[in-house]
């Protein structure tokens, strides 16, 4: 104590690597009675614990975004060996990836509409007809957008272009839904985020319902927002923020 | 209060807390109404006690260690639901999705429940809303679970005097208050489905007991066994203590009471409590085994020597049995196998804003990048490649070489070495040597290595030991004589370059 550097124990830096180790399985769950688990609470109560996760983390090239009961929540720092990289994803074109950033922050206004929201554990479900509908009432707003060349807004214009010219439903001969239409591409975006753990399908409630788990509501409640998030937020809450 | 009372004084005093009450079972009515656009028919299924039922499962485990989750309420409403109609079977599932999607309130993307109340006390009418959930999902450690709004317990325990506050206790006070209230029907109702769960967890040990005495691989021992113990044993331990208060409670009433009826019934929940007391006495003991079952197996694993694969043929007792297995072993052999060999993998995890920022970067422009990429490499020319030797160094190999090319029958490499001023101009001269007995194609088109240049024009040939031994403090052997490439062989020819090494 008194002393501005922390030196810490040998053991603990273990339980913290141990805690992180947890928190980069996506699979593991901390379990009543699980180490997981008594880490996790270890990491809430104990401030000198934390700080050594964090700085251990911080060199990881890694943030601690919260520890909701599903686990420790961690990001990336851009760049990072952590990072996920535009070569992690399928091979997409200019056109499917404005789609899919513009699906990831449609899926992300509607569950999310309020500052309130990010704070609420309360599990958003989406369903991706839902979706749909939401972002087709929103290509208006995206069109007004004002940005010059290569700047979000014009991205944001770009990808309503995009979205509004594709059909919302392609069938393919087995039934499914096809490469090509907007509902298709929800569907990848929420399959990409059960992947991350982000989202999980919740087939008792029906075929294309997912519910969004605290994992991606701290992602989104982490990130800074873009004029294209906040649009459609404002337009979704219908609040007096849409006029703003 | 100025303003006529809206009926009387007293009927106005608890007007809202009734109105409450009222509004707190509309939304299973309106799920009701919306199941018929569903395509279902409520006098098919009864709808509204899948609704109770619903909550009240729910409810039923949130004393618990582990809530019920989704998936697990869902499929209960479907068996209760294709009971109710066993010849509609394809509809159950979707009744239950309807009931819950109802109770979660759908319709209105499961915000709140909102009810205006019109508060007439008063000059002007005042509306007043009133918000509640009756179900809500969460996220917990074990998967999404429900959760019931205090609204939802208060609905479903209506008339029972229970702390609703205090949800972690909400099945224990549901049969104290059972028994408190003489309700030895219902009492003897939720004795029975703890003894079903008592069972249920029983039968569940004993088999995994037994497939780990099998074969210690084939459960989870790190993270699935010894939740499922730890929550297995809080179960029961849980359970005992409360057998026994529940047996001294009933017991006390059966010694007081006179009716002959509830003597009856008393006897017969006096019976069923005792028997859940012996399947929980046996849970236990099982569990105590169960902790020496698996630290045994723990022990074992630790003891048995890893195999390693150097301990194996890759080809004879790996690769040939897995081509022989059924593609589903054999995906496992191969995972497993691929795992290990691929060694560290790094999970890959996201940022939002960076996301975007990927997903939505403008399109690269060319015509700037590719100058840049030249500036680059002027750069590198700038400052020697460590990879490379010195110029000066390949200068004075190339001088000593010029021995070699100089006479038609060449020159044999141990002479070559000796004329090398120092050890590194006599590596290159060894490398452009070996170069130019056997050239490596595919190394021409990676990192051209000096010797490949050096080497331009020469072949070096084994005269079967005729060139002598050479001895050098880099290299030692057989001799080989470096000489010019005769000019219609210049072009290589690989059968040639055989024979000659032959």
């Amino acid at each position: 104590m008194g002393s501005s550097s922390v030196a810490a124990d040998l053991t603990e830096v273990r339980a913290a690597a141990e805690l992180l180790g947890f928190g980069l399985q996506r699979r593991s769950r901390p379990v009543e009675g699980g180490d997981y688990r008594a880490l996790l609470d270890r990491y809430r109560s104990e401030l000198r614990f934390r700080d050594v996760v964090d700085t251990m983390a911080e060199g990881l090239g890694l943030e601690v975004l919260g520890t909701p009961r599903s686990g420790l929540v961690l990001a990336p720092e851009p760049g990072g060996p952590f990072a996920t990289r535009l070569t992690d994803f399928r091979a997409m074109d200019q056109a499917e990836r404005l789609v899919f950033g513009l699906v990831l922050i449609g899926i992300a206004a509607y569950a999310y509409p309020q500052d309130v929201d990010f704070d609420d554990p309360e599990t958003k479900l989406v369903d991706l007809v839902k979706v749909d509908e939401f972002l087709r009432s929103a290509i208006d707003t995206l069109r007004a957008q004002e940005g010059g060349e290569g700047t979000p807004e014009e991205r944001a214009r770009a990808a309503a272009e995009v979205y509004a010219d594709m059909p919302q439903l392609i069938t393919t001969q087995t039934g499914r839904r096809g490469r090509g239409c907007t509902l298709k591409a929800i569907e990848d975006a929420l399959g990409w985020l059960v992947d991350q753990g982000a989202a999980r399908e919740a087939t008792s409630l029906g075929p294309d319902v997912y519910q969004l788990t605290d994992r991606f509501r701290l992602l989104v409640a982490d990130s800074a927002g873009g004029a294209a998030l906040d649009a459609l937020r404002a337009l979704r809450s219908g609040g007096p923020g849409a006029a703003a | 209060m100025t303003s006529a009372p809206v009926v009387s004084p007293a009927a106005d005093a608890t007007a809202r807390a009734r109105w409450r009450a009222l509004t707190l079972t509309d939304p299973i009515s309106r799920l009701v109404r919306n199941a018929a656009h569903a395509g279902i028919d409520d006098e098919a299924f009864d709808l509204r006690q899948l609704a109770l039922a619903a909550v009240d499962l729910v409810v039923g485990s949130m004393g618990f260690a582990r809530e019920a989750t989704l998936d697990e309420v869902a499929d209960d409403l479907t068996r209760l639901a294709l009971r109710m109609r066993p010849e509609l079977a394809h509809q159950a599932r979707d009744v239950a999705q309807v009931v819950l999607k109802g109770l979660l309130n759908e319709a209105h993307e499961h915000r709140r429940f909102t009810y205006w109340f019109a508060d007439l006390s008063g000059d002007q009418v005042v509306r007043e809303p009133y918000s509640f959930r009756l179900l809500s999902l969460r996220e917990a450690e074990y998967g999404p679970v429900l959760t019931a709004s205090d609204q939802a317990i208060t609905l479903f325990l209506h008339g029972l005097d229970v702390d609703i506050e205090d949800a972690d206790r909400a099945l224990a006070h549901v049969l104290q208050r059972q028994l408190d209230d003489r309700r030895f029907d219902a009492a003897a109702r939720t004795a029975a489905q703890a003894e079903r769960t008592s069972v249920g967890i029983a039968a569940t040990l004993a088999e995994l007991l037994d497939a780990t005495r099998r074969d210690v691989g084939s459960h989870d021992w790190l993270v699935d066994v010894p939740d499922r113990l730890s929550a297995a044993r809080r179960h029961v331990e849980e359970r005992i203590a409360e057998d026994d208060r529940f047996l001294e409670h009933v017991q006390g009433g059966l010694d007081t009471e006179t009716g002959a009826d509830v003597r009856a019934t008393s006897g017969r929940i006096v019976d069923l409590l005792r028997r859940v007391r012996q399947v929980h006495l046996d849970l236990e003991k099982r569990l105590v085994g169960a902790r020496e079952v698996f630290l045994a197996a723990q022990v074992r694993q630790r003891l048995a020597r890893r195999r390693r694969l150097r301990m194996l043929a890759v080809g004879e007792d790996v690769l040939l049995p897995t081509l022989g297995l059924p593609r589903e072993q054999a995906l496992e052999v191969g995972t497993a196998f691929a795992d290990r060999a691929l060694g560290v993998t790094v999970p890959r995890l996201v940022r939002f804003d960076d996301l975007l920022d990927q997903l939505w970067a403008p399109p690269r422009q060319r015509e700037t990048v590719e100058p840049l990429a030249e500036d680059e490499g002027l750069d590198e020319i700038e400052e020697p490649d460590v990879q490379r030797y010195p110029p000066e160094v390949v200068a004075a190999a190339g001088e000593v070489l010029a021995v070699a090319r100089a006479d038609a029958a060449g020159a044999p490499l141990s002479a070559l070495l000796d004329r090398c001023p120092d050890d590194e101009v006599a590596e290159l001269v060894i490398l452009t040597t070996l170069w130019a007995f056997a050239p490596d194609p595919a190394a021409d088109s990676e990192e051209p290595d000096d010797s490949v240049e050096l080497a331009a024009g020469l072949e070096a040939v084994d005269r079967d030991g005729a060139a002598g031994v050479l001895d050098h403090r880099l290299a030692r052997g057989r001799d080989l004589v470096l000489r010019p490439l005769p000019a219609e062989r210049a072009v290589t020819d690989e059968d040639e370059r055989v024979m000659v090494g032959g």
